[in-house]
């Protein structure tokens, strides 16, 4: 029998608030420990306790990220979802079952493991058996996999930083867990989990805590924000890092909280902030940005700095709250009313995610308007692996600001509005400085900031905007590009679907198409995406979301003539993309356009 | 050649005006500029450490018509606490002078203005309440008295929001209540209130000359002059005030001494008011409430609460001088942080 090795997908069917996240992560982490490439996929219920979790962990020597397209190890603790868990498992695959539930497993085409978690569990702690019932799957997936021993407790430690009763606790029930599957079980496993040469560098992290500590390193001095999944713990990160990672020498802090009453307060407060002269930033999910959109045209019409970013989560609406999307792209690229033009940045890894946590404050000063970081869920409330931050390798870029009257008189016919020199950003001073003040508004003004209604002064006023804000373009993260010497299909994407781009691709390639891929980093998009599209026959806009968000975004501003390339895949059903779902659509298009 | 005036800090009056009013001619809201531009300059305030901050509506225009010499923000409709807040975070040297209007704050915006004075945000937040939305011609507000009735258009049946009521009840530090026609009890409110630290309201009534300055309407000029439930008689005493300049009073009369360490003296007129107890306010306010009056005064003050930037023990540097040393973290705590997730 072959031994499926580093190559497999565990399914763990959990209820939410039994403390299986810890014996998921214990999975997790212990096999990262080993060197073996993995990622773990949360899907949680809108609830704190009660409704059904899973849990999905794909170990993959050839690095694939997504949740795989079998299950080949079901793991099934939750009554409420036993008859769905069990008939959506594949034939052959292992069950391994919690036998205390007591329900029926019926299944002679798989490999049925029952064990008697709670009721061991009991033996050590009747009052924390429920808990502890989850270590009893960490020890039978330890065994099954034979996973390394001190990776385990490396994890376990971890898990429980400096609890010594329950990190005595839980590796008793794993051993127990263990040592019961061995006694009972006559099962010969054909997965196996085997060290790798782990790079001693790496360590695993949700993109969320990665942009707080940006955030942090970018000199962020106001945070004001309204809880909403998935985005909190970005807030709740930077309010955690801070104080260890800044202090004025008086002992006071070096960044105002405001836990805001809603997210129209929050953006007001990312304004006022910008607008005085600090670094202000919230964070919310797509229902926040739509509260926040009156704002988001103040920002951009009185071309104050801001920085909001936003964790997408499944919309329209409530939508689905725990679940993952890139539903927001285009209202944010295009958020309020009238003409407005944003600055997306967009990470796909959690590198990225540190990256431009720091850049947007420098974009927002230079460009003098509000800058979104937009991640999603998966990115940011799932780990994944990076080899380390690294350092801003240049100084914070404050932009356009006239603070001394000697700079002042530098500058012939200083308007606040006035561009002159003919980048679209002009001069701006700050409030306090008694430096040429005016009375910044919403309303339509003149290149001095004073209130116009002129024909002639708003349509250049907004011929301006235009221009500041497309000069961007070079300026701002330019696409990944991984280019084949056949220009034959090129797949255009963007954010998490980096994680899932490489099994894509190895999916397509196998069918004989020769694929390039293009990662859009940052909108309004560099001008080198335009020259990918230029450079290949067929481009398929790769999209978690219904519509083809970004492919909208291109086909308003491509020209005319590149138009006849570019198709649209899209598909959004709230789970992280299986590369399976998005090669088949990729391989359907192209049937369609005869390739 | 006539010998200009000049204030404490050697300015003329001049220096703390603003651009021509576009207001309809005789709006109460113009007094009240006026009132600012004189308070402002007498108590020696550097123009430009003044914000002004407003909303949308005719009084939030008003920005442009006083203080030119300051920046200022003319946001968007009810949101002006959440911009003051954001700006007073990473500023807090700022002296911020706000004017929102009855629709802005009693209606889309009370939301914001419950939650700045729930911070007790360091800030001067005059409301310019005329009971009516003039921008949009002459709609009722949520401030208009039941059995009030504009020019045009039918009694107005709905209980009014009082919204000193409100600020006392939300523990707001300084709450005040006057009228645009009261140009002396103003300015000495105003004073005060730029000398307090924390979150100073002062309700003015302010007719609205175009739709609302009939008789029947309880914010018209007549109404508020013959209904007008004076508290006490106040005057402000500038701590730069010489001593033999200040005037004892006959009769009884309290003091109240401000955070730049100036005083406002509280003459009795009938019943004896305490401002440090919120009951008696409103009280006050309710009694005069019944009679259909408006009583104006000082009707809460409480100088010991915390301010949103102390209460967040931010450093004494205001955030937006902070330099990137300060801000960024060094590249050796970056390194120690990655080293710190690598063995964890």
């Amino acid at each position: 029998m072959a031994i499926r090795v580093n190559d497999f997908t565990i399914n763990i069917a959990t209820a939410n608030g039994t403390g299986s996240q810890s014996a998921n992560l214990i999975i997790l982490h212990s096999m990262y420990e080993m060197g073996v490439p993995v990622s773990g996929k949360n899907l949680f219920p809108s609830n704190i306790s009660g409704l059904p979790t899973w849990f999905i962990i794909r170990a993959s020597d050839a690095g694939y990220q997504a949740p795989g397209d079998h299950t080949h190890i079901q793991v099934m603790m939750n009554k409420d979802t036993w008859e769905k868990d069990l008939n959506n498992t594949e034939p052959g695959a292992v069950i391994i079952y919690n036998q205390d539930v007591k329900l029926p497993v019926e299944r002679d085409d798989c490999v049925v493991l029952p064990m008697p978690m709670t009721k061991m569990a009991r033996s050590i702690s009747p009052k924390m058996a429920k808990l502890m019932a989850n270590m009893y799957y960490v020890g039978a997936i330890a065994h099954i996999l034979k996973i390394d021993q001190g990776a385990i407790e490396a994890a376990v430690s971890n898990q429980f930083g400096g609890k010594e009763k329950a990190i005595e606790w839980n590796l008793q029930a794993i051993a127990q867990g263990k040592a019961y599957a061995e006694e009972n079980w006559d099962y010969e496993s054909e997965y196996m989990a085997e060290a790798r040469n782990k790079d001693p560098n790496t360590f695993l992290i949700e993109g969320n805590e990665a942009t707080a500590l940006g955030a942090i390193y970018g000199g962020i001095n106001m945070l004001s924000w309204y809880p909403i999944t998935p985005s909190s713990s970005v807030a709740e990160s930077i309010i955690s890092w801070i104080p260890k990672l800044r202090e004025a020498e008086d002992g006071g802090a070096t960044c105002a909280v405001v836990q805001a009453e809603d997210e129209l307060a929050a953006a007001g407060m990312v304004l006022g902030a910008g607008w005085a002269g600090g670094r202000g930033m919230t964070c919310t999910s797509g229902p926040g940005i739509s509260l926040m959109s009156e704002f988001i045209g103040l920002f951009y019409f009185s071309e104050v700095p801001g920085v909001i970013w936003d964790v997408n989560r499944v919309g329209p609406s409530t939508g689905l709250p725990t679940r993952t999307q890139q539903g927001d792209l285009s209202m944010l690229y295009e958020a309020s009313h009238g003409d407005t033009q944003h600055i997306v940045l967009i990470p796909g890894t959690v590198d990225e995610c540190f990256e431009f946590g720091w850049r947007a404050f420098d974009y927002a000063d230079r460009f003098q308007t509000m800058v979104f970081g937009f991640g999603d869920l998966d990115l940011g409330m799932n780990r994944w692996s990076t080899a380390g931050f690294e350092y801003p390798d240049i100084p914070m870029d404050r932009g356009k600001v006239i603070r001394s009257q000697e700079q002042m008189d530098a500058i012939a016919n200083y308007g606040r509005y006035r561009d002159v020199d003919g980048d679209g950003i002009a001069y701006r001073t700050l409030p306090g400085s008694g430096l040429d003040p005016i009375l910044y508004r919403g309303t339509g003004h003149d290149e001095d900031g004073i209130y116009s209604e002129d024909p002639q002064v708003y349509h250049s006023t907004m011929e301006r905007l235009k221009r500041k804000i497309d000069g961007a373009r070079d300026l701002l993260p330019a696409p990944i590009i991984r280019q084949e010497k056949e220009k034959s299909v090129g797949i255009i994407f963007y954010g998490s679907m980096e994680n899932t781009i490489v099994e894509i691709d190895d999916m397509l390639e196998e069918t004989g198409l020769s694929v390039s891929t293009c990662r859009v980093r940052a909108l309004p998009y560099h001008s080198d995406v335009e020259a990918f599209i230029e450079a290949h026959d067929n481009i398929v806009v790769l999209e978690i979301n219904r519509d083809g968000q970004l492919f909208g975004i291109l086909r308003k501003e491509l020209p005319v003539q590149l138009l006849t390339k570019i198709q649209s895949v899209a598909y959004s059903d709230g789970l992280p993309p299986r590369a399976r779902v998005y090669a088949d659509l990729i391989l359907e298009t192209m049937k369609e356009v005869k390739l | 050649m006539s010998i200009l005036k000049l204030n404490v800090i050697d300015l003329e009056k001049s220096e703390y005006k603003g651009g021509k009013s576009s207001l309809c001619p005789g709006c109460g809201h113009d007094q009240i500029s006026n009132v600012i531009i004189q308070a402002a300059w007498e108590n020696g305030i550097k123009p430009e450490g003044i914000a002004k901050m407003s909303g949308i509506g005719c009084s939030s225009k008003t920005p442009a018509y006083f203080l030119g010499k300051s920046h200022g923000f003319n946001t968007v409709h009810g949101r002006m606490p959440s911009v003051t807040t954001g700006a007073n975070m990473v500023n807090k040297d700022l002296s911020f002078l706000a004017v929102s209007g009855d629709g802005d704050t009693a209606s889309i915006g009370i939301g914001q203005f419950i939650h700045a004075i729930r911070r007790n945000l360091d800030m001067v937040y005059i409301i310019e309440n005329n009971g009516v939305y003039g921008l949009t011609k002459g709609q009722y507000s949520a401030t208009v008295e039941k059995g009030s009735k504009k020019k045009k258009g039918t009694m107005n049946e709905q209980s009014p929001i009082d919204l000193c009521a409100m600020a006392v009840n939300l523990g707001c530090s300084f709450v005040a209540r006057s009228f645009s026609g009261s140009k002396k009890q103003l300015t000495a409110l105003l004073r005060a209130a730029m000398s307090h630290k924390g979150m100073a309201i002062i309700d003015v009534i302010s007719p609205c000359v175009t739709f609302a300055n009939n008789d029947e309407s309880y914010k018209s000029y007549n109404y508020v002059k013959e209904n007008d439930e004076v508290l006490h008689i106040v005057d402000y005493i500038a701590h730069f005030s010489p001593i033999e300049a200040v005037e004892v009073p006959a009769g009884e009369f309290k003091e109240i001494k401000l955070f730049d360490g100036s005083t406002l003296r509280l003459e009795t007129v009938g019943n004896e008011h305490d401002p440090t107890d919120p009951v008696e306010a409103l009280r006050a306010i309710h009694d005069a409430d019944k009679e259909s009056r408006h009583v104006t005064g000082l009707l809460y003050y409480n100088p010991d609460k915390k301010t949103a930037t102390e209460t967040l023990g931010l450093t004494n540097t205001p955030l937006m001088a902070l330099p990137e040393s300060e801000l960024r973290p060094s590249k050796q705590s970056l390194e120690e942080l990655n080293e710190g997730f690598r063995t964890n």
